[in-house]
């Protein structure tokens, strides 16, 4: 019973992932962050209702109200800082942004 | 029995000897050199030299022997009489036990333990001290250093000066060099092991290096210091040989707690060297050869003498004081000092006297056709220093101290007067380029007269004492070098006088350098010259005994006076022999004739040279100084230059080549791991997500399989 | 490797091609092919797991699943951020159900709520506020969208091969719920004011940091928005 829910919470959490890391607006590259948090509340309390040993617990579902407080602290936070850079560069492009690599390079 | 009495008081005069220029120069390194003190500099290191100069004196008095015992003259006389007896050598073994019986422990004042050396083979802590050695030759060479010291910095007060009487720059820095040294000089001389001794020796090296390149602006002033440093090298290399060979063949004969290092332990155990050898050399040889490789280089004896000329680059107070009176008679001294262990060695001392008679008409020679003045006095000291390695090899220290001794006096006068007549030449030192002084300069003309008369052994100046000393030694010891010293006194007789008459006599005439109307030099640098001129005249009187006999009146004077009971009671071997009157006569005629000749070629200052004229090819090779100095180019500097740009060469390219490599792989792998910094923040994300995915991998397929 | 891992790891590849072809700017262009992929992954994959359910689960689970998955394919390959956003909130309605399914009514309503109703508001209000100018460049085309799928779907067959075992494959059954772990207001509302009652209190605080935070890093008056002034 486990195994469906976490084989969507998975791929749910990897189509996240490959939106990260190929998307180049930084608004969308923040929405698949929240799709990658998706896939872990599914996971969460899918080992939570069909723990490998013992009962089931209210762990899971607990900790993904956690969860769902940092995303939400998160997406404020986060969108801030992209409506700041946008201001600074004024496009959404993750690309314009490489002042982390050495300036003499 | 004075030193036993006077102990306590001398030891605390003694320990605190050197300290007082050291304090000055010190006073003058670290707060008189900025600022408006700075005029204080040359007060400060005059009243430390002047202290320990004032304790020179007294400890010299207080060494002396109580002559109301008639020590000296029991001692002197017993020697003349061994010369009436007629045995001229003496069996080797005699001299050293009667001798060395003075060399006890009471001469060793130990002021502190310095240097541990770990236990010995009895287990007792062997300690390098900080100790002094004090006996006659001491306390001899504490005046001479102290007082010659002395006059020399009062002079520098004046010398050091512009027209103006404005300090030179550098003022200051002179005179902290000069209160180093003569810290240094004092070391060396109270040393009471040979590490100390090493320690002053080559303190005293470096005060010369600072000295002769005090102009360091000067090229040449630089080139000399650097040369000077380097020849002295090879002799140090030498030395320190010795001082590790005296170790290693000392070592297990010496007492519990015994430092082999230790003069009077080392002087005690030195006939023992004899049943050693190393490859197949004996120890006493061995050893005196090695530390005849430091005399030679210190004291620029033949063939270590070429820094000396050159050292003339220095200031003429300089020249005076360590490079005529003190410093370079280190190695003498040295010799004189170790006389228990070269006295243990007859191809030694054979040796000593060869490089001696070497020096001696080398220098002389080269001296006759040079027109540096300063170079002419230059080689005039190397061979009045080579006079005194033929006394020490002749096995007469004595005789050789006391050439220095009175050596120091007239050679300063002589220096400092050249100069004199340098300042007032406008820094001319040619002696072509001006005649006729004597009216221009009459204080500097009767002083120079005094120092050449000295120098030239001119009968009852202090040169003729000591040199007749010498002479009259060594003709006992071995004839042939005897002739050969008279020979070269007739040399020096004559080039000295033949460089003063260039100087003083002919037409007036100067070199447009001089200025209208060159001057005399003030009284702060007259009075010490005066000073030195009295002791030019009369220092020889220290070694010589009035005793009214029939002869004739010179004969009335002999040789052995109170200074050689004063020396006699020190460490010395004693073999001295008087040769009678004869001798003395003719040593004052060889002065005289040298000087006559000297008068007559030279008489009149000419112009053109007599004396190339008529010697040719072989005046010019003296005035080209035997080629020595070309020669060593070709043979040691050239090949060793090529040696260095070989190494040079290799440094830049194997080693330096292999360094860089080393340092280009990590900036090659950063360069190319750089490009994987691209900034881009999904770059970063993306290495994440691959090292997860690898560690999945890993753990899932290769780990178990492993 | 058992058979079904191997249809799994197919479904995998089969949706990696798809989520390539599929991406914006991707220089094949073929929308189409990407469609039948991506479909024919998600059958494979939906139908190869729902069996392990009970019966009257499987259609419930079957469209969840599928909702949630396409959804999610469409965040991720969609050229307006916009319709991304508004495809999230269908991620979330799948997820919400899949809750439901697993008895934790109370954290689907609060996913619902907080999400779609406070968080994606706030997503869209950012992107008409930042994205005036209509389509971009950077929207229009992926950034390495190879090596991206290559790696993001290499590691989720690998994740699936590793839930295939058979540690994990034993839980299949069913497990019965007691009441207590039932995710109802009662429950929750109990277990976190008692056993994460401090946990509660440090959430509050980060809230409030958060808000604050936002509005400090925001906040910027007219005419002064220079370059360079972050805080």
């Amino acid at each position: 019973m486990l195994l469906p829910y976490v084989l969507v919470g998975a791929a749910l959490f990897v189509l996240g992932l490959v939106g990260f890391v190929t998307r180049r607006n930084l608004i969308v590259m923040f929405l698949c962050t929240e799709l990658m948090f998706q896939g872990i509340i599914v996971n969460l309390v899918a080992f939570g209702r069909y723990p490998l040993r013992g009962e089931p617990t209210l762990d899971g579902q607990i900790f993904s109200m956690f969860l769902l407080v940092v995303a939400a602290s998160e997406a404020a936070l986060g969108l801030a800082l992209v409506v700041l850079l946008y201001r600074n560069k004024g496009t959404l492009d993750a690309n314009a942004w490489t002042t982390l690599k050495d300036a003499t390079a | 029995m004075m030193l036993a009495d006077a102990d306590n008081q001398l030891s605390a005069l003694l320990l605190s000897m050197p300290l007082w220029p050291l304090l000055g120069s010190v006073l003058v390194g670290v707060f008189l050199a900025t600022g408006k003190l700075k005029a204080l500099s040359d007060k400060a290191v005059v009243g430390g030299v002047g202290v320990s100069a004032l304790l020179g004196v007294i400890t010299f008095f207080s060494l002396m022997p109580d002559t109301s015992h008639d020590d000296g003259h029991a001692d002197a006389s017993s020697a003349i009489r061994l010369v009436a007896d007629g045995p001229v050598e003496e069996p080797s073994g005699h001299s050293p036990k009667a001798s060395n019986g003075h060399a006890d422990a009471s001469r060793t004042h130990t002021l502190f333990h310095w240097i541990s050396l770990g236990l010995d083979d009895q287990g007792a802590t062997r300690w390098i001290d900080v100790n002094y050695y004090i006996d006659g030759l001491t306390g001899i060479m504490l005046v001479v250093v102290t007082v010659i010291s002395l006059l020399v910095v009062i002079y520098s007060t004046g010398y050091m000066r512009d027209h103006h009487g404005h300090p030179e720059v550098g003022y200051e820095r002179f005179f902290a060099f000069l209160g180093l040294f003569v810290f240094s000089m004092l070391m060396l001389v109270l040393a009471g092991n040979f590490v100390l001794l090493y320690l002053g020796w080559e303190a005293v090296g470096l005060c010369s290096y600072l000295l002769i390149g005090f102009y360091y602006q000067k090229p040449e002033a630089a080139a000399a210091a650097k040369k000077a440093f380097l020849v002295n090298r090879i002799g140090d290399l030498g030395f320190a040989l010795g001082i590790f060979a005296l170790y290693l063949f000392l070592s297990p004969v010496v007492g519990p707690g015994e430092n082999p290092l230790d003069y009077a332990v080392a002087f005690k155990y030195a006939d023992t060297l004899n049943t050693m050898e190393l490859g197949g050399v004996a120890a006493p040889t061995l050893v005196s050869l090695l530390l005849l490789c430091g005399a030679l280089g210190k004291s620029a004896q033949f063939p270590l003498y070429v820094w000396l000329p050159d050292a003339m680059e220095g200031p003429s107070p300089v020249s005076a004081l360590i490079h005529a009176a003190t410093m370079v008679t280190a190695g003498v001294y040295m010799v004189a000092r170790c006389a228990p262990i070269f006295i243990q060695s007859e191809v030694a001392l054979f040796v000593v006297m060869v490089i001696g008679l070497i020096g001696a008409v080398l220098a002389a020679t080269m001296a006759m056709a040079q027109y540096d003045m300063k170079r002419i006095l230059a080689y005039s000291t190397m061979s009045q220093l080579a006079f005194m390695f033929v006394a020490l090899g002749a096995k007469a220290p004595q005789a050789a101290i006391f050439h220095l001794y009175t050596h120091a006096f007239f050679k300063a006068l002589l220096f400092l007067s050249a100069g004199s007549v340098m300042h007032a030449m406008g820094n001319v030192i040619d002696v072509r380029l001006f005649s006729g002084l004597r009216r221009v300069l009459p204080h500097t003309y009767r002083l120079m007269l005094i120092g050449c008369l000295a120098l030239a052994g001119f009968p009852l100046l202090a040169g003729f004492w000591s040199k007749d000393e010498i002479v009259s030694t060594v003709m006992h010891h071995s004839p042939v070098a005897g002739w050969i010293l008279l020979f070269t006194a007739f040399l020096t007789a004559y080039y000295t006088f033949r460089m003063f008459f260039l100087c003083f006599n002919g037409e007036q005439r100067f070199p447009k350098e001089a200025g209208d109307h060159p001057h005399e030099m003030p009284g702060v640098m007259l009075a010490p010259k005066y000073l030195l001129a009295i002791g030019a005249v009369l220092a020889g009187y220290i070694g010589v005994s009035f005793h009214v006999s029939s002869t004739a009146f010179l004969g009335a004077l002999e040789p052995h006076g109170m200074y050689h009971g004063y020396i006699e009671n020190s460490t010395i071997i004693n073999e001295s022999h008087h040769s009678g009157p004869w001798l003395m006569y003719l040593s004052a005629a060889v002065a005289l004739a040298g000087i006559g000749l000297a008068w007559a070629r030279y008489g009149a200052a000419p112009r053109t040279e007599p004396d190339q004229a008529l010697l040719g090819p072989i005046w010019n090779l003296w005035n080209a100084k035997y080629y020595v100095d070309e020669l060593f180019d070709r043979v040691l500097v050239r090949p060793l230059r090529g040696l260095g740009r070989l190494f040079v060469t290799t440094d830049n390219n194997v080693v330096d080549g292999l360094i860089t490599f080393c340092a280009a792989v990590p900036r090659g792998i950063g360069a190319a791991l750089q490009l994987t910094q691209r900034g881009v923040l999904q770059g970063y994300a993306l290495g994440a997500v691959v090292g997860v995915t690898l560690l999945l991998l890993f753990w899932k397929w290769i780990e178990p399989a492993l | 490797m058992s058979g079904s891992a191997l249809i799994l790891s197919a479904a995998v590849l089969l949706g990696a091609v798809g989520v390539y072809l599929a991406m914006p700017g991707s220089r094949l262009s073929l929308g189409r092919a990407a469609l039948v992929l991506l479909l024919g992954a998600g059958a494979i994959m939906v139908g190869s797991v729902t069996r392990m359910l009970e019966a009257n689960q499987q259609v419930w689970f079957a469209l969840f699943a599928a909702l949630g998955l396409w959804g999610a394919v469409r965040v991720v390959t969609h050229r307006r951020p916009v319709y991304s956003a508004l495809y999230f909130i269908l991620v979330v309605v799948a997820v919400t159900g899949m809750l439901v399914m697993m008895h934790a009514e109370f954290l689907a309503a609060a996913v619902l709520t907080i999400y779609a109703g406070a968080i994606l508001v706030t997503y869209v209000f950012v992107i008409m506020l930042a994205q005036q100018g209509g389509d971009s460049a950077y929207d229009a085309h992926a950034r390495e969208p190879l090596w991206g799928c290559l790696t993001g779907f290499l590691l989720l067959a690998v994740i699936a091969n590793s839930l295939m075992e058979p540690a994990t494959g034993s839980a299949a059954g069913a497990i019965e719920l007691p009441a207590s772990a039932a995710g109802t207001v009662q429950n929750v509302g109990i277990s976190l004011l008692t056993t994460y009652v401090v946990g509660i209190e440090l959430t509050g605080v980060l809230l409030l940091a958060a808000m604050v935070g936002a509005i400090a890093i925001a906040r910027r008056r007219a005419g002064e928005d220079t370059a360079g002034e972050v805080d």
